[in-house]
C-alpha cells in the first residue's frame, strides 16, 4: 500500500514550469496532495552540482499572502544555493481552491495564511494540514523525485515562514540541520494574527495552540544544539505592531541556553527587498552545516 | 692594548681564553742573552661571536611564516647572522637537510615556512673571523598562529603573566600621577605577525569581565577605546543589570545584535586578503559576527578590559573548520 502511494505520489508530479537560473534550474511542480487533499504547487530550484551528485535540501516557508512564486522571483536566492550545491524548496502557504466557506475572506486566515498547523476544527480540518504537509508529504516527494541527500535538510522562512520553520524544527529535534528565520512571528499565542489562526484552525481551547508556538516549544526544548540566525528589520511595521515578539522568543532561548543570533537590521521593513538583502547570509549559514 | 704576554721554548704557542668576538694582534719576539730581537709582523686574529640568545617571548609565528627575534649575545657588534631552520618529524626527529638564511643584518629575522609543520630553529652571530656556535633552538610550529602579549605596550594597571597569554586588570587604584600620564583604555596588544593570509586565536573569557577583543593598527590612539575609531574593531561585552549585551565596534558603531548564549572561548578570524576580521562563538561553534574591512596596513590584536578581571590568549591552533569559507 506504501509502495503504491509512493508510485501514485511519483506519477502525479508535474512539471509548471521551468527557467535556467545561476547555472541550475528554478523549477515549479503541481501535484495532488493526499494531506491537502487539492492540488499544490511548489518550487525546487537545483544547483548545477544536482546534475552529478545528491545535494542537501533547503526548506523555504513563505509568508501571509505568498505562493510558491514570490520567494522564487524576489529573494535573489538562487545564485547562493548554486555556489554551495543546496535544492531549495518553497511550498505554497496553503491548500488552494478548497471551496471552504470563508477561506478567501481574509489576508490573514484561510487561503495564503496556513500557518503551518494541521487543523482540528471544522471547515479546515480536512484541508489545512500545512505542519504535516511540509513536515511529511513534502519532504517524501522531493527525495524520491529530485536528487536530494534524504539526510541533509533544513528549513528557513519569512514571518509565518519564520514561524512554520521555528516550530518545525523545535517539533522535530534532530531533522533540521539548521534553522533561520527573517522577521518570524515568534510568539503566535501572544499577538493579533496567531490568535485570529489558532482560534480558527484549533479551537478555544488554548492549551492546544503551545504546540504550535515556537516560543513556548522553546522553553521545554531538549533536542541536539540549534544555531539559529534571525534577522529583523528595523522599521518592521508588522514588529512596532506588537504581531512578531522577538523578544519573548529571545527570552525562551536565553533561558534554555539555545543559541541564536538575533541581528536587528536598522531601516528594513518587512517585505522582500529585507529578504534579499541578507539572504546569503542565510544560505552560508545553512551550508555550514549542511555541507559539513 | 696589551693583553698578555707568553714566554715559550718552542716556535708554536697556543693562545686560550681569548675572548669572544674581539679582535687580537698577535707577535713574536725572540730573545736570546743578547736582548730582544724587534717584533715580528703582526698577525691579526679575531675571535668568532658568542652565539645570540633566541628570544621566546619575542617570536611568533603563523601558517606561512615565524617571526625569530633574538639577543646578540655580544657586547659589540657582529657583522651579521645566519638564522638555520630543520624541519622536523612528528617524533621530534630532524628531517630534511638544514636551510640556512645569511646575512641577517639585525636581530631579528622573518623566515618563510610551509603550513602545519614543525622546524627547529638556531641562530649564529657572525663576524671576519667566521660563525659563532649555534643559539640554543627554538622549536616552531605552524600550525596555527602563535603571538604573545607585548608587555612595554600594557596599560600600567595590567599584568601579564609569564608565559605572555594571560592579562589580569588587578583591583588596586592606580597613584594619582600615574593615572594622568595613562591611557584611558585598559589594553594591551599581541605581537601578530606582519605577515598577509590568515590568522585564528581563542580568548578565553568569564560571564562577569566586560571586556573588549579584535585588532588594531598600531598606530591606533591608545586613548581612544578599542572601537572607538576607525583604527580598531572589537566585539565587546558589556553587563547591564538586566542582561549580557554584545557590540560589535568599529568607528564607534555596533550592529544591533542580541546573543542568547554567553561565548566563554571566543575564536577570532583574521583574514587579510578577504578583508574580514570574525567572531565565533567555540563551544558552540557558533558564528557571531564578521565585520568586512579594508586593512590599509597590518595590524594587531588587541585586549581591553572595561572593569577589573582577566582573560586568557589561547594561540598555535589551528582554524577549525567551521571558521574558514
Amino acid at each position: 500500500m506504501h509502495a503504491l502511494f509512493d508510485h501514485l505520489n511519483k506519477m502525479a508530479l508535474t512539471q509548471v514550469s521551468s527557467n535556467k537560473c545561476a547555472g541550475g534550474y528554478q523549477k515549479v511542480y503541481e501535484h495532488e496532495s493526499v494531506e491537502l487533499q487539492c492540488k499544490m504547487k511548489f518550487a525546487v530550484y537545483l544547483p548545477p552540482k544536482a546534475e552529478t551528485d545528491k545535494c542537501p535540501v533547503f526548506y523555504w516557508l513563505s509568508g501571509l499572502t505568498c505562493t510558491e512564486q514570490n520567494f522564487i522571483t524576489k529573494a535573489g536566492a538562487q545564485q547562493a544555493a548554486a555556489d554551495n550545491g543546496i535544492i531549495i524548496v518553497a511550498p505554497d502557504t496553503s491548500p488552494r481552491g478548497c471551496g471552504i466557506e470563508g477561506e478567501d475572506e481574509s489576508w490573514d486566515f484561510g487561503t495564503g495564511a496556513g500557518f503551518y498547523v494541521d487543523a482540528t476544527e471544522e471547515p479546515w480540518k480536512n484541508n489545512y494540514r500545512m505542519y504535516s504537509y511540509v513536515t511529511e508529504e513534502l519532504p517524501k516527494l522531493i527525495n524520491s523525485n529530485f536528487a536530494a541527500d534524504p539526510d541533509r535538510m533544513s528549513i528557513s522562512g519569512h514571518s509565518m515562514g519564520g514561524h512554520g520553520a521555528l516550530v518545525c524544527t523545535l517539533r522535530n529535534p534532530g531533522r533540521y540541520k539548521t534553522v533561520s528565520a527573517f522577521a518570524p512571528i515568534c510568539n503566535p499565542i501572544g499577538c493579533p494574527w496567531g490568535q485570529k489562526a489558532f482560534a480558527g484552525y484549533l479551537g478555544a481551547d488554548k492549551s492546544t495552540w503551545e504546540a504550535y508556538d515556537a516560543t513556548v516549544l522553546a522553553a521545554s526544548y531538549d533536542g541536539p544544539k540549534l544555531d539559529i540566525l534571525i534577522d529583523q528589520g528595523g522599521d518592521d511595521q508588522f514588529l512596532s505592531s506588537s504581531q512578531l515578539l522577538p523578544d519573548h522568543l529571545i527570552a525562551a532561548c536565553s533561558a534554555k541556553k539555545i543559541p541564536v543570533v538575533f541581528r536587528r537590521q536598522p531601516g528594513y521593513d518587512h517585505s522582500y527587498f529585507f529578504i534579499y538583502s541578507f539572504m546569503s547570509d542565510h544560505i552560508k549559514h545553512h551550508a555550514k552545516y549542511l555541507n559539513a | 692594548m696589551l693583553v698578555c704576554k707568553v714566554k715559550v721554548k718552542e716556535t708554536h704557542c697556543r693562545v686560550t681564553d681569548l675572548l669572544p668576538n674581539a679582535q687580537y694582534e698577535l707577535w713574536v719576539m725572540a730573545t736570546n742573552t743578547t736582548g730582544i730581537s724587534p717584533a715580528s709582523e703582526k698577525a691579526l686574529y679575531m675571535t668568532v661571536p658568542s652565539p645570540p640568545a633566541i628570544k621566546e617571548r619575542g617570536c611568533s609565528s603563523c601558517p606561512e611564516a615565524a617571526l625569530i627575534r633574538w639577543d646578540s649575545g655580544n657586547n659589540n657588534p657582529v657583522d651579521s647572522y645566519t638564522v638555520e631552520i630543520t624541519e622536523m618529524d612528528t617524533h621530534g626527529a630532524q628531517c630534511g637537510a638544514a636551510e640556512a638564511i645569511v646575512a641577517v643584518p639585525s636581530c631579528q629575522c622573518l623566515i618563510q615556512l610551509q603550513q602545519d609543520r614543525r622546524y627547529m630553529v638556531t641562530v649564529r652571530a657572525v663576524n671576519i673571523g667566521g660563525p659563532s656556535e649555534k643559539s640554543h633552538p627554538l622549536g616552531v610550529s605552524t600550525t596555527g598562529t602563535l603571538f604573545h602579549l607585548l608587555e612595554d605596550t600594557a596599560h600600567p594597571c595590567l599584568s601579564i603573566s609569564e608565559d605572555g597569554f594571560t592579562m589580569f586588570y588587578g583591583d588596586e587604584e592606580l597613584p594619582l600621577k600615574l593615572t594622568s600620564m595613562c591611557y584611558r583604555c585598559v589594553a594591551v596588544l599581541g605581537d601578530l605577525l606582519p605577515v598577509r593570509g590568515q590568522h585564528y586565536w581563542e580568548v578565553a573569557v568569564d560571564d562577569y569581565t566586560e571586556f573588549r577583543v579584535g585588532v588594531a593598527y598600531e598606530d591606533t590612539n591608545r586613548n581612544a577605546y578599542l572601537g572607538a575609531t576607525n583604527t580598531s574593531w572589537c566585539m565587546r561585552h558589556i553587563l547591564t543589570p538586566t542582561r549580557h549585551k554584545y557590540e560589535f565596534l568599529h568607528d564607534g558603531w555596533s550592529p544591533d545584535l542580541r546573543i542568547t548564549v554567553n561565548p566563554m572561548r571566543i575564536g577570532v578570524a583574521l583574514d587579510y586578503d578577504g578583508g574580514t576580521l570574525s567572531f565565533y562563538n567555540v563551544e558552540l561553534e557558533q558564528h557571531l559576527y564578521t565585520f568586512h574591512c579594508c586593512f590599509q596596513s597590518y595590524v594587531h590584536p588587541c585586549f581591553a578590559l572595561d572593569n577589573p578581571g582577566g582573560l586568557t590568549v589561547h594561540n598555535g591552533v589551528e582554524a577549525p573548520g567551521y571558521t574558514r569559507n
